[in-house]
């Protein structure tokens, strides 16, 4: 009740006093989309590589809109208890939801942005697998928990160690561009094969492109790994941010 | 045991050093480890307090003592470094000005806010949102954002919030001397009905009028550590005195006190000596003792005064003025006494002051004071009550 009053809150204030409103929350990701379908389709050339490919819009958009979803929750939560420190000195209240917020609120509104663009790409006929959607939406359940864990840990360590969100930054354009999201596992060399699976998020780019496109095979093996991952992550930030939460105030 | 409330047991809380960031990486690993830290600051030490439902304890201390970071603990906003505490029921507090307010919402979006913190639904937030509004009474400002409030506007507001939601435990620090005095009349007013039906009141204030008033206990706290505990008279009298001592410690006795030439050694007013105030009836009879130590032997001139609480002199007089001299004792020990019959002052706080002058009454030596407290009802205005009468009536006649 009290972590839906804060989703709701940090939903209303991210785009408070702007002229759009939530029309960002589509509108921004659509530009930088536009951007890097300029620069890799027009410039660079990219094609997605095999027979029967899908075109290189589809094929970025359902590898970007998980992964603006995932690293904005991040970052964002990564400040969380620093932002609301005002609260945490004066008002009891668990501490988690403070996190949670910034993270799911991330999740809904890039979820939502991410169904709207599928149902558009669907209408502009570029095969999207509709009856595939709900498969694919279950794939956010265990990336949210992964990106939960990572945020717990953060925003608790942002508390003691201040240089931490600007590391954070540098180390989410590092995994983005070591994730298959502007281009595919075969563009590789073999070499390099090995980074993709040591990547977490490579599961969930391939599992939509399987899903949603029909694109590659399903990863199996990744989905074996990629829950033990998220639990453990969730459960290793839960921990870490019960033993510190109670010493935050004294060092806001 | 079911009428406990509050139960704090053995509570200490240390702020850790947390300055450079070398020393917030160790504080870091220590707390992963689960390890003390040693070289923290202690605010609060092993306090113990149980309080019981429909109690009403103010908190009273100087500025620093830990009162604040005590209701913290209370709270649950604080977690206590040692000890431990426990709330058996709804908690509201106020503690600070403006506390968990959002600057830029709306007074409207804040009361949600603070209502979804307290666990409200909607719906019951909907029935009590126009009693809220009522209450803090502060107009059109209430669909403004609170950046915008004077600071006893948030207090209105977050006094309003609190009202509306009854906790079995009120808790409030400091906040209503910033409230004007209309509000601070129906903050008081509104605390004297919450306790007669059976609330809970933990108040920290600096106004021994507000304590004694809503309070039954009260709880002295000194450099984090519990100085006294109990009725509410009783507590603020020993607190008072304490100032006292010590303000007259740090002002009116220099250090080289010991061995000046004429040094007081009492002073006693109207029988009773030490450093309480004392208390007299309007138009009573003041006596005042005081006994002095002469170092060479010499006779001294006594000087008596009374000054206003704000040190407005009202009265002074010495006994070389009056051609009296102070009687001796002995060699070095001489004595002198003053009364005053019919004490014309006004009803109110007053102190009177001992000075001891040498021989030719030239030299200040020594100064004890000691607080006066004139009781009484009158609506006359001014220190003293003058001698008069009206001429164009009779029977009027005051003297």
């Amino acid at each position: 009740m009290l972590a839906v009053h804060f989703i709701r809150r940090e939903l209303k204030e991210r785009y408070r006093g702007s002229f759009t409103g939530f029309g960002w929350a589509l509108l921004q990701p659509l530009l930088q989309l536009a951007i890097y379908a300029f620069v890799f389709v027009q410039i660079f050339k990219a094609r997605v590589p095999g027979a029967a490919a899908p075109g290189y819009v589809p094929f970025l958009v359902v590898a970007m809109w998980p992964w603006i979803a995932f690293s904005e929750a991040i970052v964002r939560s990564t400040t969380a208890i620093q932002d609301n420190s005002a609260l945490i000195g004066k008002v009891a209240l668990p501490r988690q939801i403070l996190v949670l917020a910034p993270c799911a609120a991330s999740f809904v509104l890039h979820g939502a942005g991410f169904l709207a663009i599928l149902v558009v790409l669907a209408i502009a006929g570029q095969g999207i697998a509709i009856a595939k959607v709900p498969l694919a939406l279950l794939l956010y359940v265990p990336l949210f928990a992964y990106a939960l864990g990572i945020c717990l840990t953060l925003a608790a360590l942002q508390v003691f160690v201040r240089d931490l969100v600007q590391i954070v930054g540098q180390l989410l354009t590092l995994m983005m561009f070591a994730a298959p999201i502007f281009y595919d596992r075969t563009n590789l060399p073999d070499r390099f094969q090995i980074l993709l699976d040591l990547n977490p998020f490579t599961f969930y780019v391939e599992g939509m492109r399987n899903l949603l496109l029909g694109y590659g095979a399903f990863p199996w093996h990744g989905l074996m790994i990629a829950i033990p991952v998220a639990i453990l992550t969730l459960a290793l930030g839960h921990w870490l941010f019960r033993r510190l939460d109670s010493h935050f105030e004294d060092f806001l | 045991m079911s009428n406990l409330l509050i139960s704090a047991v053995g509570v200490s809380k240390a702020y850790p050093r947390a300055h450079l960031a070398a020393d917030r990486m160790r504080s870091l690993g220590r707390l992963l480890l689960g390890r003390q830290d040693a070289d923290a600051q202690y605010v609060v030490r092993d306090i113990d307090l149980s309080v019981r439902r429909g109690e009403s304890i103010a908190i009273i201390g100087q500025n620093g003592a830990g009162k604040s970071t005590l209701l913290k603990l209370i709270t649950g906003v604080l977690t206590p470094t040692r000890g431990k505490v426990e709330v058996f029921g709804s908690v509201g507090a106020l503690l600070e000005l403006g506390a968990g307010f959002h600057p830029e919402y709306s007074g409207r979006d804040n009361i949600e806010m603070a209502a979804a913190l307290h666990g409200l639904s909607r719906d019951e937030l909907a029935s009590r949102l126009q009693q809220i509004i009522e209450f803090a009474d502060i107009g059109n400002y209430i669909d403004e954002p609170v950046k915008h409030y004077s600071s006893g506007m948030v207090v209105r507001l977050g006094f309003a919030i609190i009202a509306s939601l009854k906790p079995d435990l009120l808790i409030t620090d400091e906040v209503l001397a910033v409230g004007d005095e209309s509000f601070q009349k129906k903050c008081i007013r509104w605390m004297e009905d919450y306790l007669e039906q059976g609330g809970t009141l933990l108040l920290v204030t600096h106004s021994m009028y507000h304590a004694q008033k809503l309070c039954r206990h009260a709880l002295w706290l000194d450099q984090g550590r519990l100085m006294q505990f109990g009725d509410v008279f009783d507590v603020s009298q020993a607190y008072l005195a304490w100032h006292e001592r010590k303000q007259a410690a740090s002002e009116q006795r220099p250090a080289q006190r010991f061995g000046v030439e004429f040094e007081i050694v009492d002073l006693e007013i109207n029988g009773s000596g030490g450093n309480q105030s004392t208390m007299l009836e309007f138009g009573g009879t003041l006596l005042m003792k005081s006994r002095i130590r002469s170092r060479d032997g010499r006779v001294p001139v006594a000087m008596f005064g009374i000054v206003r609480a704000d040190g407005t002199p009202v009265y002074g007089v010495s006994t070389d003025m009056d051609e009296v001299s102070v009687q001796r004792l002995s060699d070095h020990d001489y004595r002198v006494e003053i009364e005053f019959v019919g004490l014309s002052l006004l009803p109110g706080s007053y102190q009177v002051r001992v000075h001891t002058m040498d021989t030719e009454g030239l030299r200040l030596f020594d100064t004890l004071e000691r607080g006066l407290t004139i009781r009484g009802e009158s609506r006359e205005f001014g220190l003293v009550r003058l001698a008069h009468r009206w001429n164009h009536s009779a029977g009027g006649q005051v003297d």
